[in-house]
């Protein structure tokens, strides 16, 4: 899981910006529940995300408090259709193992 | 619950090193999250937890970048030493033994404190090469920060030294060669002294991450001996490299001198520095 929590970080921003809430609650119920991620720990990767320049976020006020939202640049966005081919080859792969 | 958990977490954050801005930002966020849901304060991670990632992710890049910015500093200083070395030939330089004690003290300093600025530099930097991943085990944080440290302390010391041998000796060196040395020594030391801030920032992350920290032989891709031995290798190669140069300038007597003076200052560094600099274990 740890490995791939940039991919899930990236993946769950590709339609939208989102909060940090709103980008773990997208990864559970997008999983049904399967993939839970440590929710504390999904900042730092954020953080890391937007010094790499995969991510850009700003202030936002909604209902009285501010939050910050993420969003994927253009960067953020090659590198998650990059990283998607990666996973589907490698899914496949294992997959045609199993069978 | 919140806001003694946010209490704690900003504690923490302090302990690992990270303050100001974006101790802020980071608890603004920490906040908002845990006050959008029911079960978010239980899912959200202990404040320790959250903190040490933070620091953990952090603590390889600055190390890193540090380590980067002091080579640079370096490789600047380095070639305002070069210069001034070689300039040295066509300036005059008196008998040492006519040097004053400030030029003597000078003069020592300026050959010991660039080997070491070289050496730690140089391993810090080949730590970071070497070492890639996004998090590092805090024991190599550690390594390639004090290395970091030594080298840029080493650097400085050397400017400080080459500009005060050239302020000794001005009377009766080439006025160029002192104009170019004070000059060059006194630009190195600001990019040493700007190298130094990420560098300050690096070392006051201290992430918990589990590991050990590598050693020379790791560094250097050797196969592992004993480290004094290794150490007693290097010196005997450092000694009859002066020694030959030294010789072929024709005065086999005074560079068989100069040679074990070399060796033995190897020998020392490694002793003084060797623990400290994670040369050996």
């Amino acid at each position: 899981m740890k490995g791939h929590v940039d991919l899930l970080l990236l993946a769950a921003l590709r339609r939208e910006p989102l909060h940090g809430y709103a980008i773990v609650e997208h990864v559970r119920e997008a999983s049904h529940g399967a993939l839970g991620l440590a929710e504390g720990t999904v900042y730092p990767a954020l953080h890391r995300l937007e010094r790499t320049g995969l991510l850009a976020s700003s202030w936002l006020t909604a209902n009285g408090r501010r939050r910050r939202v993420y969003e994927l640049t253009a960067r953020g966005r090659a590198k998650l259709a990059s990283e998607q081919s990666d996973w589907k080859t490698f899914s496949r792969a294992v997959e045609a193992v199993l069978a | 619950m919140i806001d003694a958990y946010l209490d704690d977490l900003g504690r923490e954050l302090g302990a690992v090193g990270i303050r100001g801005r974006l101790r802020r930002r980071i608890l603004a966020e920490a906040e908002d999250h845990l006050r959008s849901g029911p079960e978010a304060l239980e899912r959200f991670g202990s404040a320790q937890l959250v903190a040490n990632r933070f620091a953990a992710e952090l603590g390889a890049r600055a190390s890193r970048r540090a380590a980067v910015g002091a080579f640079a500093a370096l490789a600047f200083a380095g070639a305002v030493y070069a210069v001034a070395f070689v300039g040295a030939s066509f300036a005059g330089v008196p008998d040492p033994d006519t040097f004053p004690v400030a030029a003597v003290l000078a003069f020592a300093a300026i050959v010991l404190a660039p080997q070491v600025a070289f050496v730690a530099g140089a391993l810090a930097l080949v730590r970071t090469l070497r070492r890639r991943e996004q998090e590092l085990p805090s024991a190599e944080l550690r390594v390639i920060n004090r290395r970091t440290g030594v080298a840029l302390a080493s650097g400085l010391v050397t400017m400080g030294a080459l500009a005060l041998f050239a302020n000794e000796l001005r009377s009766e060196l080439a006025g160029w060669w002192v104009a170019s040395t004070l000059t060059g020594a006194a630009v190195a030391s600001v990019l040493l002294v700007l190298a130094s801030v990420p560098a300050g920032r690096a070392a006051v992350l201290r992430p918990q991450v589990a590991g050990a920290a590598g050693d020379l032989f790791d560094d250097l891709g050797l196969p592992r001996i004993d480290p004094w031995r290794f150490a007693g290798l290097v010196a005997l190669g450092v000694g009859l490299l002066v020694w030959i140069a030294g010789a072929i300038q024709g005065d086999p007597l005074d560079a068989a001198v100069r040679a074990a003076a070399e060796a033995l200052a190897c020998l020392s560094g490694f002793a003084v520095l060797g623990r400290y600099l994670g040369l050996r274990g």
